[in-house]
Parts: C-alpha cells; sequence; structure tokens
C-alpha cells in the first residue's frame, strides 16, 4: 500500500545524526570560548539551615581563583515556573537567608580549572544554624511540623481539587468497592549529560548562554525575571542536549550561578554538574502517597473513582505544581468514569525539590490505577482486559468539564493486546503477563508560566535554491524534533527531507516555543511550523498558478519537488524553478512563512490525548524473589507517525525508564541525604536487563495535529510499573503496592503468603 | 578531584619492590586502577608518589603446569576470561569472569587489583577461595604465601604488609569428580554481589559429597567459609534436607550488613536459598568432568 | 613534575607534556580538543568515555594518560575513513540507534572493539558487549540491532 505521504511515516535518518554518530555534534558540555573560567557551586549539607555568615576570603585569595559569588551578590530575587502565581516563585537558587535542602546552592566559584574551582570551594567558610527538619509530607502536613517556607500553613505548597458527577452518591450504589493504597517513590533522569551552562556576559551588559536545555524560551524568561533584564538582552543556545527527560527547562544552579559569576567578570564561565550534584541537587521525579477508591456495578462498570494524594514536594515549587494537576486528571485515564474525585496536596518538604519527569505523574496515576483495576477484575471474577474495554474511552469522548479526546484508539490497543497474549499461550511456571494501559496528553493547555507569547511559532524561509530553513524555538533534546519537524515542513511544502534545515533553540533567531515538555512539540510545535509551511506554499502557489496559467477548476499541489494539477500529476512545472522565479517577483525577497500555534478551546488540560496497552512478561523467582523482565509488548497510537524510527525509539527509551521505575530505580534518603548520588549506586536498566521489546503500531488520524500526529514520547512511560507489578501478581499471586517493586519487596511478600497459607 | 602526585613506572619487580621500601605509606600502588581511580576521583585517596606496576612484564602471565594453574596478579580479568587453559580447565574461573563488571573494566583491570582491594562484595575471591587457591606476596625481603581465605583481615583491609605486592595466585590441579560453581545475587546483571556464593563439590563414592568448600561474599567484612556448612555436607549423601540444613547454617555463620540494597535479613535468605543451589550445580559439574 | 607522553590517536602520533594526574580522557577531550569522547560519570560506571586502547575496549577516564604512553588510541573521531563513515556508524544511522547521542560514542567504541575481537557474536555476546555502557534514549535494543546487521554482513567496510 502507498502511502498518502512522500516523507512523513518514512524511516529517515535523523538529520542530526552524522554529526552524532561521528562525535562531531557539540553539546555544552564541549564547549570552550577563549578567556573562559570553570565555575563550582557550594551547596549546603544541611536540610534546613539558616545561613548566619559566609567568609569568602580565602577562597578569593587561592591562586587561580577570579570571583566568589554567594546570594549577596544576585538581587535577591526569587523565581519559578508557575510565574502567574508569585507565591509559588518561591526559589532563589543562590541562598541568602536560609537553605531548605542539602544541595541547596550557597556560593560559587570561578577559576582558572575545575580543580582550582573545586579546592577554592574547601576554603569557603560558611556558618549555618541548622533548623529543625521534616522529610516525609505525611509528617510536614502535622500541625507541629517545621515550616519549610514562612507562612505557608501545615506546609501545603498547593492544593487541587478536581471533580465531576456526584462521587458519593454513586458508591452508594455500587455493588463493591475497592479502597486501596500505594506509594510511588522518587527517581532521578540521570541525563547522560548532566546540567551544564556555559554563561558569557558582554561588557555591553548583554548576556549570551549556551547550556542544556528543553527550553530556551523558558531559560532566557527566567534569567530576565532574575537578573532584571530585557529578556531581549539574553541570548540562549540550545546546543545538541544530552538528555532532557523533564529536568531541563528550569532555571537551574548550573546556569544561574555561570551567569551571576560571568556577569562579575565579564568573561564566559562554564560550569559543569558533576553526577553526584545531578543525583542530589537536581530536580527530581515527584513521590506520591495515593489513596483510590473504586467503585463498580457487578457486571463491571466502573461507576465512581477516589483519588487523594499527597505529594512529596521537596524543598520548592518548581515543576511539582503540575505534576500534582496532572497526576490527579490522569488518574482517570483512560476511562470513562461517570463520577470522579479527586483531591491532591503538595506538600514541602526538606528534600530536593520534586518537579517534572517524564509523564509527569501519569506513571504514578497509571501504576496505582491499573494495579487497582487488575485487583477489582479479581474481585469481580471479570476478565481484566474485559474490564478495560468495557469502560475503556472512546473517540469523541468529553472527560466531563475538563477535556474533549477527540482522536483515541484505546480498544484497538485492547484488541492487539489481548491478541498478543493469547498467542503467548500458556506461560511457564511462576511466569505471568501483566496489562496496563494509559492516555497522556500532546502538551498543557494552561498557562501558569504566564507567557504573552503563542505556545508555539516557527518561521519557514525559502531560499534561491529551494532548500527551506525552519527557525523553531523547540529543542532537540534528542527525541528527534529537529528531524520531526523538518519532516512536517518538507511534507507541508511537498520537497524532499533532505531540502530542509532547521535552526532550532536559540533564542537569538528562533520565534519563542515553550520547549519540550508534556510532550507538547510535535503536536504544538508542528502546527507551528506546518503553518509557517503553508504560508511558504501559498506564496509559491500563487506563482505557480501564474506561471501554468491552469483552468480555475483545477488545484495544485507540490509532490516530491514537482508543482503539478492534483488530477493531471503529469502537467507541471519544478518547485525549485518557481522558486527562483518566485523570489524575483518579490524583488529578490526570499519567501517567508509564519505560522504558530496556541490551542484554544480545547478543555482544560490538553488539544489531543495518545493511548496504549502494554503487555510486561516477568519470570519470577521464588525461591529469592528476584524476576527477569522477559518481553514488553505495547500496542500504541499516536496518531500519524511522523518518524517511525523516533517512536520506536522512543518506546524502547521508555520502557527502559519506565522499568527502571518498576523494577530497582529509586533514591532512598536518610535525613534528607540522597543515599545512592552515583551511577554505581543509582541501579539502572542495562543492555543485559533490558527486556525484548514489541511495537504494534495501530492507525488513527487526530485532527488537531500536523497530518494527524499526536504525541509519542511521555505517555510510553505511563504503564510499564503497573504493567511489572500485575505481571508479578498474575506470575506468584503476590501484590506489591510501593515502588519500585524490588525482589526483597517480592520475597517478603511471598513468605508471607506461604505463612498465611499455612496458618489456615 | 584527583590530588597531583609524583609518578614512577618500574619496568621490573625488583624495582617496584625498591620504590615501595622508600616511599612506604607516602606510595600508593597502582595497576589497572579500576577501583583506585574512583576513590582518587573522588578525593578519598591522596598519595603524593604513586607506583605503576602494569608495566611490568613479568607478573602477567597464566602458566599451567602438573602443580596447577599460575595466575600472575597483573594479570587482566579479560585475559583471564578468555584464556583457553582457564575455560578448559577452571571454567568457574572464566565464569565469574564474564559476569564482572564491564568488558571496558575486564580489559584494563586485573586480578591482583581486584583482590588488593579486599572488597568483600569482589567476585574473584569467593571463586579462589573455593578452588583452594594460595596468594603469593613479594617483599624485598622475600615471598609468602597464605590461602586465599586468609587475605582479606576486614573491609577493605588485606593481609598485605606494607613494601609487599601481590604477585601470584595459584591454583592447585582439580582433583578428580569436582565441579565448581558460583554465582552473585544482585538486581541488575552485571552490579556487584549483594551475596555472592561459589561451592567446590568433590564427589565420592555413591554422589555422595567427598570434599566440600563453601564461599561467600558480601555476606560478611570479608569472604568467608562457613565451615559448619561444609561440615554438614562433607562426607555425607546429598539430600535436599540436608542441603537446607547447610544453607541455613551458613546464613547463620555469616554476618551481612543492612544497607540501601538489602536488608541483613534478606541476605541471609540469599544465603539460605543459594548455598543448596550452588552445591548442585557444583555437583552437576561435577559429574560432567 | 610533568611528565613526557607519546601516543598515537587515530594513527596520529602526539608528544605531550602532562601532570601524572591527568587522566586519558582529559587527555583526548582537553589537550588534543577530541571532544566526541564524553564523560558522563564520576565512578567509571557509565562507559560514555569507552575508547580503543591498543585494540580493547576500555573507560579512559579511569586510566591514567601516562599509562597509555607508547600505545594506540582509537576514539569516535577514528572510526570513519575520511567522510566514508564505518559500517557499524552506517547501521547506527539506518536503525536509529542513538537519541540525545551522548552515549553514542561510547556505544560505537565498545561495538567496534567488540566485532574486532569476535566478528561473529551471539545475540547475548552482543548484549554483554555494550552492557558497560548506559544509555538513556534509546532501551539499547536499536543499538543491538544494528551491530546485529553488521555482523549479518548488511555494511560493507569502505575502501
Amino acid at each position: 500500500m502507498t502511502s498518502k505521504f512522500s516523507v512523513i511515516g518514512q524511516r529517515v535518518h535523523n538529520i542530526d545524526g552524522t554529526e552524532k554518530v561521528t562525535g562531531s555534534a557539540k553539546y555544552t558540555f564541549d564547549v570552550v570560548l577563549p578567556n573562559m573560567l570553570y565555575g563550582k557551586i557550594l551547596r549546603s549539607p544541611h536540610p534546613h539551615a539558616k545561613i548566619l555568615k559566609i567568609d569568602t576570603r580565602q577562597a578569593k585569595k587561592l591562586i587561580g581563583v577570579k570571583a566568589v559569588v554567594t546570594g549577596k551578590d544576585t538581587l535577591g530575587r526569587k523565581q519559578g515556573i508557575w510565574r502567574r502565581f508569585p507565591e509559588l516563585c518561591d526559589e532563589e537558587i543562590l541562598c541568602r537567608a536560609k537553605t531548605r535542602y542539602i544541595g541547596d546552592p550557597v556560593a560559587a566559584v570561578a577559576a582558572i580549572d575545575e580543580d582550582t574551582a573545586e579546592e577554592a570551594l574547601d576554603l569557603i567558610e560558611v556558618e549555618y544554624e541548622p533548623l529543625p527538619a521534616v522529610f516525609d509530607p505525611l509528617e510536614a502536613i502535622k500541625e507541629d511540623a517545621p515550616q519549610v517556607h514562612d507562612g505557608v500553613e501545615l506546609n501545603i505548597n498547593i492544593n487541587r481539587h478536581i471533580e465531576w458527577g456526584d462521587v458519593d452518591e454513586a458508591f452508594r450504589k455500587c455493588d463493591h468497592i475497592r479502597e486501596d493504597q500505594f506509594k510511588c517513590s522518587s527517581q532521578a533522569h540521570v541525563c547522560m549529560e548532566t546540567h551544564d551552562a556555559v554563561a558569557s556576559f558582554g561588557h555591553n551588559g548583554k548576556l549570551t548562554v549556551w547550556t542544556s536545555t528543553q527550553s530556551s524560551y523558558y531559560i532566557q524568561r527566567l534569567y530576565a525575571d532574575m537578573l532584571d533584564m530585557r529578556e531581549s538582552d539574553i541570548r540562549v543556545m540550545n546546543r545538541h542536549t544530552g538528555g532532557g527527560f523533564g529536568s531541563k527547562f528550569e532555571l537551574d544552579s548550573a546556569q544561574f550561578c555561570a551567569a551571576i559569576l560571568s556577569q562579575k567578570l565579564c568573561q564566559p564561565v562554564k560550569i559543569v554538574l558533576t553526577r553526584e550534584e545531578e543525583f542530589t541537587a537536581t530536580k527530581r521525579r515527584t513521590p506520591m502517597y495515593y489513596f483510590l477508591k473504586l467503585g463498580a456495578k457487578k457486571d463491571g462498570t466502573l461507576l465512581a473513582k477516589e483519588a487523594r494524594v499527597i505529594t512529596e514536594g521537596g524543598a520548592y515549587t518548581a515543576m511539582g505544581a503540575t505534576a500534582l494537576y496532572l497526576t490527579g486528571f490522569f488518574s482517570s485515564f483512560p476511562y470513562k468514569y461517570p463520577n470522579y474525585r479527586y483531591d491532591g496536596y503538595r506538600v514541602y518538604t526538606n528534600t530536593a525539590p520534586t518537579s517534572a519527569m517524564r509523564g509527569f505523574g501519569a506513571p504514578q496515576s497509571t501504576f496505582v490505577g491499573e494495579s487497582q483495576l487488575d485487583m477489582m477484575a479479581e474481585d469481580l471474577g471479570i476478565d481484566p482486559i474485559e474490564l478495560r474495554r468495557k469502560n475503556g474511552m472512546t473517540p469523541d469522548y468529553e472527560v466531563p468539564g475538563q477535556a474533549f479526546i477527540q482522536s483515541c484508539g484505546l480498544h484497538q490497543c485492547l484488541d492487539k493486546i489481548e491478541e498478543h497474549i493469547k498467542k503467548r499461550g500458556k506461560l511457564p511456571p511462576n511466569h505471568g503477563i501483566g496489562v496496563s494501559a494509559y492516555g497522556f496528553m500532546s502538551g498543557g493547555i494552561f498557562n501558569w508560566f504566564n507567557t504573552p507569547y503563542a505556545f508555539s511559532a516557527a518561521v519557514v524561509r525559502i531560499n534561491i535554491d529551494g532548500k527551506a530553513d525552519v527557525y523553531t524555538g523547540a529543542c532537540d533534546i534528542g527525541q528527534g524534533s529537529n528531524t520531526t519537524l523538518a519532516m512536517i515542513c518538507a511534507e507541508e511544502l511537498g520537497i524532499k527531507l533532505e531540502d530542509v534545515r532547521v535552526f532550532s533553540g536559540d533564542t537569538g533567531i528562533c520565534p519563542p516555543d515553550l520547549g519540550a515538555w508534556g510532550s507538547r512539540q510535535t503536536l504544538m510545535s508542528g502546527n507551528a511550523v506546518k503553518r509557517a509551511a503553508a504560508e511558504c506554499k501559498s506564496q509559491i502557489m500563487e506563482f505557480a498558478a501564474a506561471k501554468m496559467g491552469v483552468n480555475i477548476v483545477y488545484d495544485l499541489d507540490i509532490k516530491d519537488g514537482w508543482i503539478h494539477i492534483v488530477n493531471r500529476p503529469e502537467r507541471g512545472v519544478s518547485y525549485y524553478d518557481i522558486v527562483k522565479g518566485a523570489i524575483r517577483g518579490k524583488d529578490g525577497v526570499a519567501i517567508m512563512g509564519r505560522g504558530h500555534y496556541t490551542p484554544h478551546r480545547k478543555g482544560m488540560i490538553s488539544p489531543a490525548y495518545s493511548f496504549g496497552v502494554q503487555a510486561a512478561e516477568v519470570a519470577v523467582d521464588v525461591e529469592t524473589g528476584r524476576y527477569k523482565l522477559v518481553n514488553v509488548t505495547t500496542a500504541h497510537e499516536s496518531g500519524t507517525v511522523i518518524n517511525p524510527i523516533g517512536i520506536e525509539g522512543q518506546l524502547e527509551g521508555a520502557i527502559m525508564m519506565a522499568g527502571g521505575y518498576g523494577y530497582c530505580e529509586d533514591q532512598p534518603m536518610d535525613e534528607g541525604k540522597i543515599l545512592n548520588p552515583s551511577i554505581a549506586d543509582y541501579k539502572l536498566i542495562r543492555s543485559l536487563d533490558m527486556p525484548e521489546t514489541e511495537i504494534l503500531e495501530i492507525d488513527t488520524y487526530e485532527p488537531e495535529g500536523p497530518f494527524g500526529a499526536k504525541e509519542a514520547g511521555e505517555g510510553l512511560t505511563n504503564p510499564t510499573a503497573g504493567a511489572i507489578g500485575n505481571a508479578v501478581y498474575k506470575a506468584v499471586g503476590v501484590r506489591i503496592n510501593d515502588l519500585p517493586i524490588t525482589p526483597e519487596k517480592v520475597f517478603k511478600a511471598l513468605k508471607e503468603k506461604e505463612k498465611k497459607k499455612k496458618a489456615k | 578531584m584527583i590530588h597531583d602526585f609524583e609518578y614512577f613506572a618500574p619496568k621490573t619487580l625488583k624495582e617496584a619492590l625498591a620504590l615501595l621500601d622508600k616511599y612506604q605509606d607516602d606510595c600508593k600502588v597502582i595497576c589497572g586502577g579500576q577501583s583506585l581511580l574512583v576513590l582518587m576521583r573522588q578525593g578519598l585517596v591522596a598519595p603524593p608518589y604513586m607506583i605503576d606496576i602494569k608495566g611490568i612484564a613479568e607478573l602477567s602471565y597464566i602458566k599451567d603446569d602438573k602443580d596447577g594453574l599460575k595466575i600472575g596478579a597483573t594479570t587482566t580479568h579479560r585475559a583471564i576470561e578468555k584464556s583457553p587453559v582457564v575455560k578448559k580447565k577452571y571454567p568457574v574461573l572464566a565464569k565469574m569472569e564474564t559476569r564482572l563488571a564491564s568488558i571496558q573494566t575486564r580489559n584494563w583491570g586485573t586480578i591482583g587489583g581486584n583482590v588488593c582491594h579486599g572488597d568483600p562484595a569482589g567476585d574473584p575471591l569467593p571463586v579462589l577461595i573455593a578452588l583452594g587457591a594460595t596468594l603469593t606476596m613479594t617483599g624485598s625481603k622475600g615471598k609468602r604465601s597464605m590461602p586465599a581465605e586468609n587475605f582479606c583481615l576486614d573491609y577493605f583491609e588485606t593481609a598485605l604488609e606494607p613494601g609487599e605486592l601481590l604477585t601470584e595466585i595459584a591454583l592447585p590441579v582439580v582433583p578428580p569428580n569436582t565441579g565448581t560453581a558460583y554465582t552473585k545475587f544482585n538486581v541488575i546483571e552485571s552490579d556487584l554481589a549483594t551475596v555472592g556464593v561459589a561451592v567446590s563439590v568433590t564427589l565420592g563414592a555413591g554422589d555422595s559429597c567427598q570434599d566440600i568448600r563453601i564461599a561467600l561474599g558480601a555476606s560478611a567484612p570479608t569472604p568467608i567459609r562457613p565451615k559448619k556448612a561444609e561440615a554438614i555436607l562433607k562426607g555425607k549423601k546429598i539430600t535436599d534436607a540436608l542441603l537446607a540444613q547447610a544453607g541455613e547454617t551458613a546464613s547463620t555463620e555469616a554476618d551481612p550488613i543492612s544497607d540501601i540494597y538489602a536488608s541483613e535479613e534478606y541476605r541471609r535468605e540469599l544465603i539460605k536459598v543459594l548455598v543448596p543451589r550452588l552445591t548442585r550445580e557444583a555437583m552437576a559439574n561435577a559429574k560432567k568432568a | 613534575m610533568k611528565k613526557e607522553l607519546k601516543l598515537k590517536v587515530n594513527g596520529q602520533p602526539y608528544e605531550l607534556y602532562i601532570k601524572p594526574k591527568t587522566l586519558l580522557v582529559q587527555v583526548l577531550r582537553d589537550h588534543i580538543g577530541l571532544t566526541g569522547t564524553k564523560r558522563g560519570c564520576n565512578d567509571s560506571s557509565c562507559g560514555a568515555c569507552t575508547i580503543m586502547l591498543n585494540g580493547m575496549a576500555v573507560k579512559s577516564c579511569s586510566i591514567l594518560a601516562l599509562q597509555a604512553n607508547g600505545c594506540e588510541v582509537v576514539t569516535v573521531e577514528g572510526l570513519a575513513k575520511g567522510n566514508k563513515l564505518s559500517p557499524l556508524q552506517n547501521a547506527f544511522l539506518d536503525h536509529g540507534s542513538y537519541q540525545c547521542g551522548f552515549c553514542t560514542p561510547g556505544m560505537l567504541m565498545s561495538s567496534t572493539a567488540l566485532l574486532a575481537e569476535n566478528p561473529k557474536p551471539t545475540k547475548e555476546e552482543i548484549k554483554e558487549g555494550i552492557d558497560g555502557n548506559i544509555c538513556r534514549c534509546t532501551g539499547y535494543n536499536s543499538i543491538i540491532r544494528a551491530v546485529t546487521a553488521v555482523v549479518k554482513g548488511e555494511y560493507k567496510e569502505a575502501k
């Protein structure tokens, strides 16, 4: 079957691929500038403390040290991503009076090399007054708990309520109700490139920054807030970025401290966080206590769901408020609950701030929801897939008062997975297959950042040789957005992928874009690029029509560089020739188009949602509790597939990350101190641990998305923990409600089960 | 950060020992550096003098003779892993090496360096103990040898005296009807052992256990031989009940810690399961031999 | 006191004068300027710094540069012949075996070393070959597919 598309859907090389496989791709990590200094950050060793005095004199005397800064060298402002609510902009970064977690920055040094800068840190004398600290949100929410931020009652940073229907009335009508508690753990992003920045203040007072980021625009705007500068006097450039996963779209200590130091010296300053700082002093996935109540009729109709969540906020708001909101919303996914209620509280604690990580609260809500659903299925004696089928969302469904689901391939995904499980047949002993369904957003509607700009904007410029330059603020952090956007541009213009060049993530030349988070770029940045390309196309078509002089009833289109009559493709002209004529016709001005996209009237959450169902097979060693992830098969739909290699990569990578969330990744703490801040100690799935993966693509079309496309990056991290939990239960009959599901927990549960059996 | 040091790269053992005598506690020996450099990069170890023995060719060898196998201390893990004679005569050693860290580490790291690091969770020592290895240390005053199981004294502390280098690991000829097995329990395949178990069994008449050596790693401050557990099995016909008893006993002889990877209780439970399991595997290997 | 270091990198001889504490990765990245080799951790666990030293895959962050004296080093920059990419590089491109690309140089070096030593590895051996390299983006399977394709002979060495 021939594709109706020329470029979209093709298996192409990533347009940055050659640079990456030859080692010539330059990351911020590689940036070296003339006269550049190296910076290091001194961080508080206390979970909660007043800063009484900082003496930097000895550090300043060390040969090779050029500057030492503290909070006193800043304007003393606070910042945060939720700019619409000033009280939620609570992070100074370089602390002045108080530090609130182990790792909170108190000073920074710039020196001629990293070793000298590190030596200087030891010479900075800080006098702290340790304060009582609180680590668990369930403790922090008590009356007598230490206050993390002054004036914040019960340490409640923010709370969220979502409701429709009448949950209490509905529960009365249920035949069966389940109440379950869960604990979702933290998780570290572990980007291969740690947070880093090279900040360069010129003598003209303008700031240029090279940094590893998911949103150059956000960083630019937050710099402007913190430094009291005009946004346009700051240029932020995203080089190739070694991973983000949600950790790199907030102003971080490397970026801010490098800028403060550079401001003092008018020299470029480079700060690269160590892996230990990466684990302890950057943001992480939000741990959550989850209380779920689910009610159903005996035929399996789900009538009501209530979710109460308390999240560990850590020391600052960051993007954690969004995670609180999204976990509450996605707790209703992907099922049609006629009655639903969510109450979530984000509670400040004296631990590293919790914020955004791939999935943004949905891996947590999917783990707990899908676990409970399987439990409900067992209670009712209904097949777990059947229960999901009975209640699953369908196309054109409205989540009451919240969201419009247009395209939805959930049921096809359920069918595919059911087929897959049947094909597997009878499993060996102690093997189990667990299922988990999800739905996720393609970017958010909300504007807590308070940008005055369109959420995505793009410019396309066609040059005399027919090549198209795309200017987009979207950031390629490895997910391949440069390639996806180039493909969208090429498809829209009817030219080849090689004819497109992308300039991205540079605030100096690209229009603003909110960046790579919430899985928004394919849909939102994609729409902006498509519209900009369409504007160029209409200009080209004007000239083509003039040149070809065809009857008004005929339509023209461009495909493979050939402008032709739609129903008579043999009659046409070369796009490349027309471009030359068009530019001459415009008095030598290149053809340009602008496009932008901001979702309007799309509900409260997102313009589009992607869905999927995942089946994880595990093999459990019942004597030790250890289990192997044998196979993870995912049926998913993400509208039109623009970049199939990209999507497969997103899925397999998601399984590694989400599988880790389910199986082994954790950040145990002792009095606010993270105990495993190294790659050796923080367990990650490696190639020998990676399961076989299978992808079953379901065809859907999302009207809101460019060429029908929607997200396929974050949603895929949602189901795996739940699938693993359900698989372990299927295999050996034990249910673990707190993540990660480690061999020790499985072992203990098996022993408990044995004990109970003997007791009977 | 690594602190500055003066660097020497002796080409002979004699040169190296002279340097050790000269600098005493002020120097550290580096070979593969796969453990040492991690500590130095974190600033935990900062010797003013570094003696690099990687280039001492006379210390890198695998010799097979009538007395058994002799491995020079600076032999890389990878050389052992790939050695035809090791794979043939001491397959458990090669197998252990395949699960040690990563190929990159094994290409440069050495068995001597690993053993001298004294990590109770290390892979080689339990296997060497089960095989009845003898370690030889050489100083300027001469050589001395001891059984592998006596080499570690405490966490990261070995019997090496100042001025001494570990120079050779000797394995006795494998008696007939003997099989050895090793495993480490971990959550990620190539990870350090949460608990490591090596068992060597020599079968006697009627599939009885004529001789047995069990070595446990990551179960105490040093690798240990749970001798009471061995006594339960030695000279007996092996039954499931006996194996279970041996496992129980071994778990009581162990002295594991609780840390973020596993609780003490879980480590003991793992020993209870793995000692019988590995004994059966060793017996099966013995039958094949 | 600085010491002399003589080594070949990607076929090119270098003569340097360095502090003994200098790591091989620092010589490659900072002294010679070959920034393809990356660093991602401080405890020799991530493999991003993997290069080939006398044909063996090693972590350049865990070797004192002076230990490479007289040795031949190959970094990711040495894999292509002029503008002709190596079979593995081409396979990586075709299979999308990279995303952010930060671990990619190390993955390529581990795979290249693996195939140099064993041109017909099994799937398990390929997994072992890259087990010392962490990738946070791809989930490894696309890398394994690329290496498998090279093993099967789908890519020819450039002349």
